[in-house]
């Protein structure tokens, strides 16, 4: 029987010459992803060398430091822990990314999303560097581990393998496809294993797409998604790869929990209500409710083709006034293209709030809500509080029903519009 | 040193599928720091006379995939000031389980348990013979094995003992 693609990375970095599913291995990660963030690195910092004794992190280019939330910072509080964050970047001599945008998109920039390789990080949305083949996990709070030593010990995931046929209709994204999965297939079909996605369909879903849909694999129950490596994503990381390890692919016949096969045929825009993201729905069946906000941005959406068809429905239109649109390219990178490509002059003609990328709005740091108010979102999650007051509601759509959104200042069906 | 077997009543069954952990708190409550606070918070809006009903020892009992969303760790804070011991679930989410796991909460993921107890009953955990039993009723299911480093975690009290136990036998 034939190996996943999980269980090939697994045995690569732990050293065997085969692992499967359920069996638990010491791995090497080839990547330890952060972000500095309260509670997490100012105490890995802490505990590294109180708890452990250890002064230095072993190999300190396996390692990369984001500074991406906080960012502007609004409170002294804030600057220091990026200082502290800066001070031991430069102690260690692990790399730090600061203000190049969110973390996730930013490493598969960077090469970190190497195919075949094995990443680590305390946040699950990391799972976006899946897209290229790379198997990426987040650990919460036992990330510590990768900090005091070499290996982590992991069970090897099971995996449950989706199979995409058809094409995209108009106006229907990638996130629509995820959002459709986890109506299909539930909230916890993946739990505790990989979601590997792939099949036909997948020729017609961009690679910004591609991690869209890997990096909202947690809402399935996954502790990660991969698709394998494709001439596609392969252009994108030769160019990029940071470390040389050989791609993999799930084998033929691999053995899966599962196997699902999800036509996107007859797709429709779906909208994600509140309180939480299994609460799928056709987005036709929600017009007209009234909205204060939106946002387009985050580590789910935020790229270019989110930007594009902002910008395509707002060309000429206005967004209603009283409506707040904070569009938020998600790295600097796409901030630049977008703004050659005059997308971003477009948005802020149009009356959008756009700003260098930070993740704080995703989490209602900043552009934060009141009680009673709602907000159409292209961030990750719509539970209570999310975006502020939790008496707010978030309504999680794709790019282009924010911006309809926007001009119509309620849930609006943006294919009138393209 | 062995695992003690978890031994309590069942102080609350959450029959919910998807259960959001926030809401033991209050998702408005969430960012409290203050452990008596918290505690006070703790389950009023399911049983206000909760914390003076609990004692030391009790367990939660959950359905499945217990602990899905973007669960926070205050409201198992609570929990644990107030005395309760672990939470036993027909399913648990990965995220939640991974934290809560490292904090050296027991979780024991045991399908059949909603149809298995009703609240106060006296349940035990055998971590030995793999069996959660319902002494008052005299049943008993099997539980999910919990993996090595997990079971170590939860025996040392969490993930810095753990590291350290692990990093001394090295």
């Amino acid at each position: 029987m034939g190996y996943t693609l999980a269980e090939k990375v697994l045995a690569r970095v732990s050293g065997r010459p085969g692992v499967r599913a359920g069996e638990e291995v010491m791995a090497r990660p080839d990547f330890v992803i952060v972000y500095d963030f309260p509670g997490y690195t100012d105490v890995i910092f802490r505990q590294m060398k109180e708890d452990f004794g250890i002064q230095r992190v072993d190999d300190p280019s396996r390692y990369a430091i984001f500074i991406d939330h906080m960012v502007p910072t609004a409170t002294p509080k804030e600057e220091e822990l990026h200082i502290q964050t800066r001070n031991w970047c430069a102690e260690q001599g692990v790399p730090l990314y600061e203000r190049r945008g969110i973390g996730h998109q930013v490493s598969a920039e960077l090469g970190y999303a190497t195919p075949g390789a094995f990443a680590v990080h305390f946040d699950g949305h990391i799972s976006q560097l899946g897209a290229y083949g790379a198997l990426a996990i987040g650990l919460r709070r036992n990330i510590l581990e990768a900090f005091v030593r070499e290996r982590i010990s992991i069970k090897v995931p099971h995996t449950t393998r989706i199979n995409l046929t058809g094409t995209l209709r108009k106006g229907v994204m990638a996130r629509d496809v995820f959002h459709h999965i986890v109506r299909v297939i539930g909230p916890s079909a993946c739990r505790f294993q990989v979601m590997e996605v792939g099949g036909p369909a997948l020729e017609y879903i961009s690679l910004e797409g591609r991690q869209t849909i890997c990096g909202l694999a947690m809402f399935t129950g996954a502790v990660t998604a991969v698709m394998n490596p494709d001439a596609l994503s392969m252009a994108y990381t030769d160019l990029r790869n940071r470390i040389r390890v050989a791609p993999e692919t799930s084998d033929p016949d691999a053995n899966y929990t599962a196997v699902h096969t999800i036509d996107l045929t007859d797709l429709e825009p779906i909208i994600v209500l509140p309180p939480n993201p299994a609460n799928t729905h056709n987005l036709s069946d929600h017009l007209g409710i009234e909205v204060q906000s939106g946002y387009l941005g985050s580590c789910a959406s935020g790229r270019l083709e989110d930007l594009r068809i902002a910008a395509q429905i707002l060309k000429g239109r206005r967004v209603k006034d009283g409506f707040s649109l904070h569009v938020i390219p998600t790295s600097q990178d796409i901030m630049a293209k977008a703004a050659s490509e005059g997308l971003i002059s477009t948005l802020v003609e149009a009356g959008a709030f756009t700003s260098s990328p930070s993740c704080d709005y995703c989490f209602g740091r900043i552009a934060t809500m009141t009680a009673g108010q709602k907000a159409v979102s292209t961030g990750t999650l719509n539970v209570p509080g999310r975006m502020g007051s939790p008496d707010s509601q978030i309504f999680l759509v794709n790019a282009a029903a924010v911006a309809a959104a926007s001009i119509e200042g309620k849930i609006a069906d943006p294919r009138k519009y393209l | 040193m062995a695992l003690a077997n978890l031994k309590g009543r069942v102080a609350w069954i959450f029959t919910e599928e998807n259960f959001d952990v926030d809401l033991i708190v209050g998702v408005k409550n969430i960012k409290i720091t203050d452990i008596n606070e918290l505690a006070k918070a703790a389950m009023e809006a399911y049983d206000p006379d909760f914390a003076s009903l609990v004692r030391k020892g009790d367990l939660i009992v959950g359905g499945g995939n217990f602990g899905y969303g973007h669960p926070h760790y205050p409201p198992l804070r609570a929990l644990a000031h107030l005395g309760l011991r672990g939470i036993i679930a027909e399913s648990f989410s990965p995220g939640f389980w991974r934290g809560e796991i490292s904090m050296g909460t027991p979780l024991v993921s045991c399908p059949g348990i909603l149809a298995a107890v009703s609240r106060w009953d006296e349940v035990e955990v055998d971590w030995d013979a793999g069996v959660v039993r319902n002494l008052t009723t005299g049943t008993s299911l099997p539980f999910e094995p919990l993996s090595l480093a997990d079971h170590a975690m939860v025996e040392t009290g969490g993930l810095v003992p753990y590291l350290k136990a692990q990093m001394q036998t090295a």
